[in-house]
């Protein structure tokens, strides 16, 4: 039986060291990309240390104090909370309504599928050009369109001045990136069985009934994961805001990451910067632990 | 069997199966990874020289292509890249570079506090031998004193001088208000905005935005106070009554400024007056080839002069950034790269290039400002007045790094600049309306922190 039993357990071996071996690259590039980084800006918070060089010394936490310590963290916090459920909310509000007219028998549809996931292929820095153009108080079509309206008699700063500065970016986010949000629910609105639909009908149920009663909750758990999944992207947003803004005026569009750049880049101030960055992903944790119980629900 | 394919070998008819595209894959990856290492390592065998500049207008990039054509002409081993920055962007790319030991090998038009800063941080080679390569008696007297560090070496040589915040005003509006000359103070200048404001034309293109432009224009206007922002002894001073009269001035003339003011920065502060959009301009002279080429119909119309100060008793003070030539330390080839430096300021081509802004970027060599080749372009002699008193106003002028003569270089002002905190003081006051008092204390307690970081 032992004899028997041994090229068994030789298998086994084999083929837990082929799993071994097969997933080693994976484990390996991921290790390379996400947990020496993570592990690295850990490190470099308890430091300071002169961006240009990396040459510094050791503050524990001290970087850490000064962050949590500061209005500046709490009311940029605040700001990318803002940004955040501002431009998420219009993502899936737009995405949602556009999905579900993209989902209908309309006429060039596969064309209009395709169009509109044009913003989100579109490089940032050019679309921000472009609405910068559109927003421009001396030459944009935002203002002429709606002087011309007689909406308002003067032309409006739409990124100097505030609340304007964060409903513009909040607006332009939300046109950068509905798309993902249409792509995510199209593909979810095309598994939803007819008959769910025609029995509904048969009972009686009219268009509204059936988008709260069958759509809605067929896309509960495909609009849960999007919202998780943008709501991580957004916070962490930086070119947008960067290149529309600036972060001002003042501080009002300052978000996180800007600081945590500002500090890196402009200030010099590496160890800073990564204890900024280190605290903007604990906040993150709190959403990727959500995704995460999530998708593990789903699997299970 | 007959048509498998023999161990090791791939038959171009046989069935695709898994391991065969896995095969295929992983044989396309090593190619794709040899490949590249190919291409990193064979080019055509030169040495390669980087070179950043933030000054990359189409016009300046053609003149530094044709330079680099004739330095690798004279030089067959040597290739040089050219890779546009910007002037809001090189802090961030300049920290990258240096943190990741990736320095270009030359960077040139940067501000001179910017050399300082980091020559202080032994992250530059001095360049006196470049300076001597060029010929120090050709440059304009003490043209390179403030690239002259601690130790007694130059960290930079000038490749050019820009009054930056030149009064541009249009004389055929100035006339129409009814007025003889150009404002020499503020409160003439309030005035002159405000008659020729209409008709959607604005008085004055002053940036308010969370930027770089902003501070460094503000600064300016304490100074044209009577102020300064540190003392010689680099003690913060900017909590004084002259930064309080610059911020009222500042406030009282956003209503002359278009609605767009709170974001502008270099570009559109430069479009609006070029434009035709605003009565006055506030730039260096990059405004006269915009205008030329943009706008024809009021070239005519256009002239600078200092821009005025609170009150005639308080002389002009211009900001010239002081645009220079370093090379960071830790760039291969050091001896073709001074080489190459120095071959830039050699005339035809230097000539050629400063023509590709004419006006903008100013000779610091003076034996090419009496050049008749250089005073022979189009817009030069055209404004003859202009680009005499931008040279001279230049010449004389100052910014951060060294505020007056009396001042000590000031080693953090690149990241003063970099912080926003002085455009974040104008933002502050002018636009959220906050009491000046403790908004400038707020700065100056900031403005110390940075100084001792």
């Amino acid at each position: 039986m032992a004899e028997a039993a041994l090229p068994g357990a030789r298998l086994e071996r084999r083929d837990a060291l082929l799993g071994l071996a097969l997933i080693a690259p994976t484990v390996l590039v991921l290790g390379a990309v996400i947990v020496y980084p993570l592990l690295s800006a850990i490190y470099l918070s308890l430091f300071s240390l002169y961006t240009p060089t990396l040459e510094g010394h050791w503050v524990g936490l001290a970087n850490y104090r000064a962050v949590f310590g500061s209005s500046g963290f709490w009311s940029a916090l605040a700001t990318t909370a803002v940004w955040t459920v501002g431009t998420l909310t219009l993502q899936v509000l737009f995405g949602l309504a556009m999905a579900l007219l993209l989902h209908q028998n309309i006429l060039f549809r596969s064309l209009a599928r395709s169009l509109v996931l044009f913003p989100y292929f579109l490089s940032t820095v050019v679309a921000v050009l472009v609405w910068r153009w559109l927003f421009n108080d001396l030459y944009g079509v935002v203002n002429h369109a709606l002087m011309a309206a007689g909406i308002i008699d003067a032309p409006v700063s739409w990124l100097g001045t505030m609340p304007n500065a964060m409903l513009s970016i909040i607006v332009v986010g939300a046109w950068k990136f509905f798309p993902f949000v249409v792509i995510a629910i199209l593909a979810r609105l095309q598994t939803i069985p007819e008959a769910l639909y025609e029995a509904a009908r048969i009972d009686g149920a009219g268009p509204v009934s059936r988008f709260f009663d069958i759509t809605l909750p067929q896309l509960r758990d495909v609009l849960t994961i999007v919202i998780l999944l943008r709501t991580v992207w957004d916070f962490k947003e930086f070119d947008l805001i960067y290149l529309m803004t600036g972060g001002g005026p003042v501080n009002g569009t300052r978000t996180l990451p800007l600081i945590v750049y500002q500090q890196a880049f402009g200030l010099n101030q590496m160890g800073l910067a990564a204890a900024h960055a280190v605290a903007m992903m604990l906040v993150m944790l709190v959403f990727m632990l959500a995704y995460l119980r999530r998708a593990g629900g789903r699997v299970a | 069997m007959a048509d498998r394919a023999e161990p090791g070998r791939l038959a171009l008819n046989a069935p695709a199966t898994r391991r065969t595209a896995l095969r295929l894959l992983a044989g396309a990856g090593a190619a794709a990874g040899l490949g590249l290492t190919a291409g990193c390592a064979s080019d055509d065998g030169r040495r390669t020289l980087r070179w950043w500049s933030p000054q990359a207008a189409p016009d300046q990039v053609k003149m530094y292509r044709a330079q680099i054509a004739a330095f690798e002409a004279g030089n067959p081993g040597v290739r040089v890249v050219f890779e546009p920055t910007s002037d809001e962007g090189y802090p961030a790319q300049l920290a990258a570079a240096f943190a990741a030991k990736q320095v270009p090998n030359l960077v040139t038009h940067l501000p001179s506090f910017t050399a300082q800063n980091y020559y202080a941080r032994g992250l530059l080679e001095p360049v006196d031998d470049v300076a001597r390569a060029i010929g120090e008696q050709r440059f304009f007297p003490g043209a390179n004193d403030i690239y002259r560090t601690g130790d007694g070496t130059l960290c930079a040589v000038g490749i050019g001088n820009t009054a930056v915040d030149m009064f541009w005003y249009r004389k055929d509006l100035l006339q129409k208000a009814g007025l003889s000359a150009p404002p020499a103070t503020w409160d003439e200048l309030r005035e002159a905005c405000r008659r020729m404001q209409g008709g959607g034309v604005y008085g004055a293109a002053l940036p308010y935005g969370m930027n770089g432009m902003t501070s460094l224009i503000f600064i300016g206007f304490i100074h044209r106070a009577g102020g300064q922002l540190f003392s010689p002894d680099l003690e913060v001073a900017i909590d004084s009554p002259a930064t309080y009269d610059a911020l009222e001035f500042f406030k009282s003339m956003r209503e002359y400024c278009p609605a767009g003011a709170s974001n502008f920065s270099w570009g559109e502060s430069l479009t609006a007056f070029v434009s035709g959009a605003t009565a006055t301009g506030i730039y260096g002279g990059r405004v006269l080839a915009n205008v030329a080429a943009q706008n024809p119909g009021i070239a005519g119309a256009i002239s600078c002069t200092t821009y005025p100060t609170m009150s005639r008793e308080i002389p002009a003070w211009t900001f010239n950034d002081f645009p220079c030539l370093f090379i960071p330390k830790g760039a291969p080839h050091l001896a073709e790269t001074k080489a190459f430096a120095a071959s830039l300021f050699a005339p035809p081509l230097y000539i050629d290039q400063l023509h590709a802004a004419p006006g903008h970027v100013l000779p610091t060599l003076q034996t090419i400002a009496a050049d008749p080749a250089y005073l022979a372009n189009p817009l030069i002699a055209r404004y003859p007045a202009e680009i005499d008193l931008m040279t001279r106003t230049a010449a004389a002028g100052h910014n951060l790094g060294q505020e007056t003569a009396k001042h000590r270089p000031n080693l953090k002002a690149s990241e003063i600049i970099s912080s926003n905190t002085i455009a974040e003081l104008v933002q502050r006051v002018v636009l959220d309306g906050e009491a000046p008092r403790p908004a400038v204390a707020a700065t100056a307690a900031r403005l110390r922190e940075l100084m001792r970081g």
